[in-house]
């Protein structure tokens, strides 16, 4: 089943809007860098941050969709919640699981492979933004409030592996 | 004929990206992402709220980087497009000062800024008026438009500084008023570093 996209733009200031909701252009130059700054202010909560405002934002962007689409079968949920990744340009997601957590893989990652770009191979995962994404496609579609699920990269592009691996766990 | 800014915010504002099958947007030369505002602002927020008084300047710092960065390499990306190439070039005939004049109907267009030239002394000086600017939403104390000030330093640099990819840093820019204030509208100074 493919997403369905709207498009909108508000005439007066311009702004952009994907199905409701406020959407802009960056580049995988700022993604890298934001996340390099979290990395960087790690002893200020700098990764729990980036992952927990993407977490509660994403969370929103889908139990909107799934109300307005009454989208209630929840592998259908996890399935859109994948196609928002990729809509975003964050890279190819495939996600498995159920309520209780599950396994997700990155063929393709948008971070990952933007960083590599700007600054070469890195000796660990970083794709904090992901593991938001994740929690909040695991809590909408098993209709959960944020912070139910906490998600852990295991192997990751930006490190030499093929794909990105994630856990998720009930928290 | 100088640029038609609102002819070019028409015509660039048509403009939609689109992934491909790796669900990634390769387009300007870079991989582009389509955010949600309020996620950005909420991390802005949140991540100036987590640092200590001491600490605030490099975290802002940080922000304005990021942008800088961004828009520096996506810039020379969109100047060189297709797309600036069809609507904006040839309407150029003041050089650098059109095609800064197209890149902030570009900003506007795409929902950055809604915003202009007030004044440009070329490779001087350059104030910006920003009528609306998502960052304008975000909450926190003080100025907050890193994303503008970043993009505003960056354009200079192409348009003025050494060629690509050599003339990074050249200028800088400060916000001196801001709507997230209270004031009517956004303004931003580009100046020599």
């Amino acid at each position: 089943m493919a997403l369905n996209l709207e498009f909108t733009m508000n005439n007066e200031t311009y702004r952009h809007s994907l199905n409701g909701h406020e959407v802009v252009m960056h580049s995988h130059h700022y993604l890298a860098l934001i996340t390099k700054m979290v990395e960087d202010l790690t002893d200020l909560g700098g990764p729990e941050i980036l992952s927990d405002v993407t977490e509660e934002t994403i969370i929103t962007i889908l139990n909107d969709y799934f109300q307005k689409h009454s989208l209630n079968d929840t592998e259908e949920r996890l399935r859109a919640g994948e196609d928002y990744f990729s809509t975003f340009g964050l890279g190819r997601m495939y996600v498995s699981g159920g309520a209780d957590g599950g396994d997700v893989r990155l063929t393709s990652s948008h971070l990952d492979e933007g960083w590599t770009m700007k600054w070469g191979p890195h000796d660990r995962p970083v794709n904090h933004l992901a593991r938001g994404f994740i929690s909040a496609i695991f809590s909408a579609a098993f209709n959960k409030p944020a912070k139910s699920y906490g998600t852990t990269e295991t192997a990751s592009i930006i490190t030499g592996a093929p794909e990105s691996t994630f856990i998720v766990t009930a928290l | 004929m100088t640029v038609m800014r609102d002819t070019a915010v028409k015509a660039l504002a048509k403009v939609q990206v689109q992934s491909d099958e790796n669900g990634l947007i390769p387009e300007y030369e870079v991989l582009v992402n389509l955010l949600p505002v309020k996620l950005l602002n909420a991390f802005s927020e949140r991540i100036m709220a987590a640092a200590p008084p001491e600490r605030k300047a490099e975290v802002e710092s940080g922000l304005v980087r990021a942008a800088y960065e961004c828009g520096y390499h996506t810039g020379c990306g969109i100047i060189t497009s297709d797309i600036f190439n069809d609507v904006v070039m040839p309407m150029v005939t003041e050089d650098e000062k059109d095609i800064l004049r197209g890149a902030y109907a570009a900003f506007t267009a795409w929902g950055w800024a809604k915003s202009g030239i007030v004044q440009l002394k070329p490779a001087e000086k350059m104030i910006i008026r920003a009528l609306d600017y998502y960052e304008a939403d975000s909450g926190g104390e003080g100025l907050r438009g890193y994303m503008l000030r970043g993009l505003s330093q960056a354009f200079f640099d192409l348009a003025y500084a050494e060629t690509y990819p050599d003339g990074m840093d050249t200028y800088v820019c400060h916000q001196t008023k801001g709507i997230e204030v209270g004031d009517p509208h956004g303004e931003f100074v580009v100046v020599k570093k």
